[in-house]
């Protein structure tokens, strides 16, 4: 399906917002299912779903420590008087586990679009074009932010040191020797970028052009109508849940 | 004896639809020299990331040193083959030129009297021992390049590929490459430049393998044994 994006910038913002809102994780589970619903109709490749698996453990992990300092709910492994599991840490841990992927899902809508289209769609509604541009250059710099640190993490490797095996003796030094060659390449970069705006005219007069247009059809005002129409049913119909 | 050798190998970037490296076939010897030739895009640099199992090839197969590439984990891959990057701003990080080339010799447990030792030497070699507790990302480009290759060279690799190692530096400083790379070729290290660099291809005179649009279209295929 081909919708505007401000279209997808609504249900991205609906379903945020009541992914935050609510904590029952029945609700929570069927957010994500009509999430995923969309994800599909906008066609959005699915590869990216199989870099989640390693976000497994860490919910279990979050549940044994909800669990045992919360203490609430009917224990369902005990030691002693210590609760490892309860009822209460496992809704939890569900509930935490359901909000990441409606929270991803609607990341891996915006990250889909077009980011020309994304900036134009911000700046007509009205938002100051200096806080659309920060985050224009925010989103561009995210790959050159993994990029560098993926460069890093090979020219360390290739010299020889083997992270697996150094990892767990000496992994913060690793780290800390990382980091910050990172951050001051990084910097170095955005110093750069604003010379070069300079230089090429940002800001210079007030009325910009845009290359690109973007505009509402028939089928945006239909999915946008729906959207809040199922949105304010949901609403309704677990308000006593 | 034959130290990498590509049978069939492509890869094709992500979202691409032509083939950057395509059905690529060859053998190097331990302790060859080679100059990697081609037009920009001809996939040399791809080649190089291949054999240094940065990218994985999604056909073909490649063994380096008597066993597959993917047996090897990236620091065993570097410690045969030492890489010195098209853009080696990439590859610093440290927080000097000293702890850059140090590095690898920390990590490979050297003594501090050897580091010390290894670092003077290269350093010196290209004149840049003044420069050894400046940060790496301040320094110019050509010094860059030349703290990457000096960090490469003292880690003393059984096999070196070097991705357009005279980009930016002087003709001083070009000629003293030339100088340390027949030295170490003389004692026994294999070494492959990538270049456009005419002058300096004609004065490394290795084996000449030309690309075109990821394909080996010339091979002068000598072993140089
Ligand atoms: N990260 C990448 N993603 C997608 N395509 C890439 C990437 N890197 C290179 N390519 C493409 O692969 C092809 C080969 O690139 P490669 O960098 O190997 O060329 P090269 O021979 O090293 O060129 P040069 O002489 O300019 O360094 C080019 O068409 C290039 O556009
Ligand atoms: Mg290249």
């Amino acid at each position: 399906m081909q919708v505007d994006i401000r279209t997808k910038l609504l249900i991205v913002a609906i379903f945020s917002a009541l992914a935050l809102v609510y904590q029952n994780p029945l609700i929570l589970g069927i957010i994500l299912l009509l999430n995923l619903l969309t994800v599909i109709l906008f066609r959005v490749p699915l590869q990216i779903f199989r870099e989640f698996k390693g976000f497994i453990y860490m919910y279990a992990v979050l549940m044994v420590i909800q669990s045992f300092f919360v203490r609430d709910g009917e224990p369902l492994l005990q030691l002693g008087n210590i609760y490892l599991l309860t009822t209460d840490g496992v809704l939890y841990g569900i509930s935490i586990m359901l909000r990441f992927f409606i929270l991803a899902c609607s990341g891996i809508i915006l990250l889909n679009c077009n980011t020309s289209e994304l900036i134009l769609a911000l700046v007509k509604l009205r938002i100051p074009y200096e806080i659309v541009f920060m985050i224009q250059v925010g989103i561009r710099f995210i790959p050159v932010f993994m990029g560098e640190l993926q460069n890093i993490f090979h020219g360390i490797q290739l010299r020889g040191v083997d992270l697996r095996r150094v990892y767990k003796r000496k992994v913060l030094k690793v780290y800390v020797s990382i980091f910050s060659p990172v951050i001051y390449s990084v910097l170095q970069k955005a110093e750069k970028l604003s010379i070069l705006l300079e230089l090429r005219g940002f800001r210079k007069s007030p009325a910009r052009t845009y290359y690109r247009d973007i505009s509402l059809s028939r089928i945006d005002y239909v999915v946008m109508t729906l959207s809040l129409i199922v949105t304010v049913a949901l609403i309704y119909a677990v308000r006593n849940l | 004896m034959t130290f990498i050798s590509l049978q069939e190998v492509s890869y094709t970037y992500n979202g691409r639809k032509e083939a950057a490296v395509k059905n690529v076939s060859l053998s190097i010897a331990e302790r060859e020299k080679i100059s990697l030739t081609g037009l920009n895009g001809s996939g040399k640099s791809t080649l190089a990331k291949l054999i240094l199992g940065l990218l994985k090839p999604q056909t073909g197969k490649i063994v380096l040193d008597g066993l597959p590439l993917g047996k090897y984990s990236l620091a065993k891959i570097g410690e045969k083959v030492g890489y010195v990057v098209q853009n080696p701003s990439q590859m610093l990080f440290n927080t000097s030129v000293f702890n850059e080339i140090a590095f690898g010799l920390k990590w490979k447990g050297k003594g501090k009297d050897e580091i010390f030792h290894f670092c003077k030497k290269y350093l010196e070699f290209f004149e840049l021992w003044h420069l050894r507790d400046e940060l790496p990302f301040n320094l110019s480009e050509g010094q860059k390049q030349l703290v990457v290759i000096c960090a490469v060279l003292a880690l003393q690799p059984r096999f070196l590929i070097l991705d357009e190692p005279t980009k930016s530096i002087d003709t001083f400083r070009k000629k003293r490459l030339i100088d340390i790379l027949q030295e170490i070729w003389h004692l026994g290290t294999g070494v492959m430049v990538i270049s456009h660099d005419m002058e300096f291809l004609t004065a490394f005179d290795g084996r000449r393998i030309h690309m075109e649009k990821g394909e080996v279209v010339e091979d002068a295929g000598r072993y140089q044994n």
